[in-house]
């Protein structure tokens, strides 16, 4: 029983890759991910991300070591087997350092949907893309 | 009974050689991915509630005044046209005809109202979002009503039983309005109250749906097996819920699925690409100053639509609920019957497709069967209610 548990912990910490920093925002549904001279963390609003229906994502983002903060940050969204994107284009709004907020996404086929965040400062886009399964 | 049981089974299997499938009561056996499919179809009715940019949505007085404006041929500039001339009753709310005919033909498909309070855009092309400023599109179309603010507004302050209606709605006469477009928005307004109140009855699929639900298989039995057939390519290999999702059958968005957007020889329909453009154009769309909510909570996909080339021959997926009663099909009326346009499906010609556009619709190839299936099952969502009454039979109902 005991060894097991310290079996599930140590897979568990092998399997929490290093950030270079940690971005201000968790609870359920949040996906942090590394981007280039950034660790961007997202979450939806609602948490779980509706068919056809607008929402929302909290975007979280800290700089790498030496890096400023960025001036700029997108999110779009592409559905790469159908080979188009939302009809929508988010709005996106600072919060506070580190902080945005988007508006207006909507998913409107159920597939696989690739979301991309682009961050810009000092003449450089870092670019991430995670991939969404919509039912 | 159990031999009963047994001979359906075996039949059903002898009927259904290719498709591998154990019957059990006459239900067939969903995988979990598929069962969950299905449920996303439903459950029906949705729940209603008043559209917050309409300040008179879902009130008493405005849904009466509205049925009577709806079938009010003064309202239109030549005196002899109502909304209900194009969206017949008897006919779900639709003509039955190709195009519909005002005081010209117009270049579409009349659709039906069935279930209109749930669109999140109104016409082919989405031009209008909300059901109130469709509303007064029609009006104003030289095609349709052909009527102007000011014949409108005359009428509302002249008749006394228009005029009882305003006040009775509005708590105010409408001779103490002067600005006509004011008056002509809240006609728009009341005609929504009237139109939101058509909503589709269920139907057997909504029946089945429910029973599969609550793991009741003798009652899912009830619905046919060419209907579970149907349903079982519509969401499998037919890719058909791929758009006409959720429990309307439709995403609400647009698609081009290669019909000809053509309207003459030289002349083309621009579907949503128009559409956008309008919408953007419009002092009556929710981001204007006659959204009756300050907080403009509907107004998300207003303010962040994107017009983009590909949506260019783009139109709106209809809603299949009561599909089988509105024929002809599509923006146009090209298609004539349900069977033709699951045909068009079947045989679908990617070159006629956009190039950069959705890999989505392939030539299905369906066997005589799989295309009845099709039918059965689409046929399923009706409700078969085309019984509506006039509350009033059109007699004076103010004073
Ligand atoms: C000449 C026939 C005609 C008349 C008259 C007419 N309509 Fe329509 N209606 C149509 C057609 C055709 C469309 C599709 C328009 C488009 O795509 O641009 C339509 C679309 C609509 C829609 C949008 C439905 C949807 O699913 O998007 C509504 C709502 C509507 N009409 C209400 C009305 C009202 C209210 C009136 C009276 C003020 C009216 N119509 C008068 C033919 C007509
Ligand atoms: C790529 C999205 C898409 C897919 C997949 C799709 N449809 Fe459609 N469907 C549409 C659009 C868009 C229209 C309207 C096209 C037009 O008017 O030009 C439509 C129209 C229809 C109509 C006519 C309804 C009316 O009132 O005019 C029927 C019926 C229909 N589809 C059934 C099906 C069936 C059955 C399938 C699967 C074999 C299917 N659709 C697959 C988008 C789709």
């Amino acid at each position: 029983m005991t060894k097991r548990v310290l079996a599930v912990l140590a897979i568990a910490l092998l399997a929490v890759p290093a950030y270079g920093c940690v971005p201000e925002l968790s609870g359920g549904g949040t996906r942090t991910l590394e981007a280039g001279r950034y660790t961007l963390a997202y979450r939806a609003s609602p948490p779980e991300i509706p068919l056809g229906k607008h929402f929302s994502l909290e975007i979280a983002v800290c700089a790498n070591a030496g890096a400023p903060l960025p001036d700029s940050v997108s999110v779009d969204a592409q559905m790469p087997e159908h080979r188009h994107g939302m009809n929508y284009k988010p709005s996106i709004r600072r919060e506070a350092a580190g902080r945005y907020r988007a508006d207006g996404l909507m998913l409107h086929m159920p597939g696989r949907w690739d979301f991309i965040f682009e961050l810009r400062a000092a003449g450089r886009t870092d670019r991430v893309t995670q991939s969404e399964v919509i039912e | 009974m159990i031999r009963k049981i047994l001979c359906i089974g075996v039949l059903t299997i002898a009927a259904l050689p290719s498709w591998g499938l154990a019957a059990d009561n006459g239900v067939l056996d969903f995988t979990a991915g598929e069962l969950r499919r299905i449920m996303q179809h439903g459950p029906w009715p949705q729940a209603w509630s008043p559209d917050p940019s309409n300040r008179v949505s879902g009130q008493r007085a405005a849904i009466d005044f509205g049925e009577q404006l709806f079938f009010e041929n003064r309202l239109s500039g030549s005196g002899k046209l109502s909304c209900g001339s194009c969206h017949v009753p008897e006919r779900d709310w639709s003509d039955g005809l190709v195009r519909g005919e005002g005081m010209q033909t117009v270049d579409r498909n009349t659709p039906n109202l069935v279930n209109a309070r749930y669109h999140r855009w109104y016409g082919w092309d989405g031009a209008a979002d909300s059901l109130w400023s469709q509303s007064i599109r029609p009006i104003l179309n030289d095609k349709e009503l052909a009527s102007t603010p000011q014949h409108v507004a005359q009428l509302l302050r002249k008749d006394a039983e228009l005029a009882c209606h305003y006040q009775r709605t509005f708590g105010k006469s409408p001779a103490t309005v002067t600005d006509d477009e004011t008056l002509l928005v809240d006609m728009g307004k009341v005609l929504a109250a009237f139109q939101e109140t058509i909503v589709a009855a269920r139907t057997a699929f909504d029946e089945f749906r429910d029973a599969l639900a609550r793991g009741d298989r003798a009652a899912a039995a009830r619905y046919s097996l060419p209907a579970q057939r149907g349903l079982q390519i519509f969401i499998g290999k037919g890719n058909c819920s791929t758009c006409h999702t959720g429990p309307r059958f439709t995403n609400g968005e647009f698609h081009s699925t290669g019909v000809s957007f053509f309207t003459s020889k030289d002349r083309v329909d621009p579907g949503r690409y128009e559409g956008i453009r309008q919408l953007k154009e419009s002092r009556f769309n929710l981001l204007g100053p006659y959204n009756d909510d300050p907080a403009r909570t509907t107004a998300v996909a207003t303010r962040h639509v994107d017009l983009v080339q590909r949506n260019f021959g783009e139109f709106k997926v209809p809603s299949l609920r009561n599909a089988a009663l509105t024929g002809p099909y599509m923006h146009n009326g090209q298609i004539g019957t349900l069977r033709e346009v699951v045909r068009y499906y079947s045989e679908i010609n990617p070159d006629r497709l956009h190039a950069d556009g959705e890999q989505l619709l392939k030539p299905l190839k369906l066997s005589a069967q799989e295309v009845d299936d099709l039918i059965v099952f689409v046929e399923s969502l009706t409700d078969f209610r085309t019984n509506w009454k006039r509350s009033t039979g059109g007699e004076p109902s103010c004073t």
